[in-house]
């Protein structure tokens, strides 16, 4: 997958958690996931799809991580995930993904996001929906590690960004 | 003044509440989804609401919001992750009358919300 379609979501991550928790994340390096198990406690899951893409973005939270997410944005510090927190990942999930929107737009993809799926427990599984290879993105909340998972099937034909970015030129 | 607040996120639900005390607006009405929203609004001065939510999303409930003669003049504001400016546009044709994109500060959520009042009750600071 094609580093183009994965910035969309950095940068929206990167947005919400500074508009909402007012925490930059720390970013290392992604890698392809080896297996479908989450490296976290609680992942929120968003499908999308259109004529374009087809494919789905997951953020995946070990207990800790979660914790500190919770408390900067709600203000309350709880001993262990619950319903809350559950809500908390899927409505982020929810807002990372649709965040993305607008940059796609700008490279020619539209598409419709699904209603999150929250997924809780230790070694717990995340059915993506791209059917391609999974990329992680790593980051780090207060020094808390928490992951960004894309799945994304871009379907023939779409123009590259170079195509786009060259007929923009000429024209 | 009652604020009827649809939001399927709970968390979401309960920080628009706490934006929202901040500017004294605290007789607040929550509905889940567009379908239990339809039920709630005799009585309700301004709508918020969420655009993606289970059962009955939120622009097919300001579809059938607007299709009544009843609540063609109240006042709605889409809160929503739906970023893209199509949307926004698709929304405002739909009879929204205001669009906050999530995430939100309570900054943003404050300035929009009372705007939104002052277009539509232009009258308290005149008189
Ligand atoms: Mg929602």
């Amino acid at each position: 997958m094609d580093v183009k379609y994965i910035n969309p979501f950095i940068s929206s991550l990167n947005n919400t958690l500074e508009t909402m928790l007012s925490v930059s994340p720390g970013r290392n390096q992604p890698f392809l996931k080896s297996n479908n198990k989450a490296s976290g406690d609680v992942s929120g899951i968003i499908g999308f799809a259109s004529q374009e893409v087809v494919g789905s973005v997951a953020l995946t939270f070990p207990e800790k991580a979660a914790l500190k997410a919770y408390e900067l944005l709600m203000g309350e510090t709880l001993p262990h995930i619950n319903e809350e927190v559950q809500d908390m990942v899927g409505e982020l999930a929810n807002i990372v993904a649709g965040g993305a929107k607008e940059e796609f737009n700008a490279i020619g993809i539209v598409y419709h996001i699904s209603i999150p799926t929250v997924v809780t427990g230790k070694g717990h599984s995340i059915g993506h929906k791209g059917g391609v290879p999974v990329v992680v993105i790593p980051f780090e909340l207060n020094g808390l590690p928490f992951y960004m998972e894309v799945s994304m099937k871009v379907k023939p034909g779409l123009p590259t960004v170079q195509k786009l970015v060259a007929e923009n030129v000429a024209g | 003044m009652k604020v009827l607040v649809i939001e399927d996120s709970a968390t979401t639900r309960r920080i628009i509440k706490k934006n929202l005390a901040a500017f004294n607006l605290t007789d607040i009405e929550e509905a889940e989804n567009g379908e239990e929203a339809l039920a709630k609004l005799d009585g309700i001065d301004i709508v918020l609401t969420d655009w993606n939510m289970p059962v009955m999303d939120g622009l097919t409930m300001v579809k059938t919001i607007r299709a009544n003669p009843k609540y063609k003049d109240l006042p709605i504001m889409m809160i929503t992750s739906q970023a893209a400016k199509k949307e926004v546009i698709e929304a405002l044709k739909n009879g929204v009358n205001g669009y906050i994109v999530k995430p939100f500060t309570a900054a943003t959520l404050a300035e929009k919300v009372k705007g939104l009042l002052a277009r539509c009750n232009p009258v308290s600071e005149a008189e």
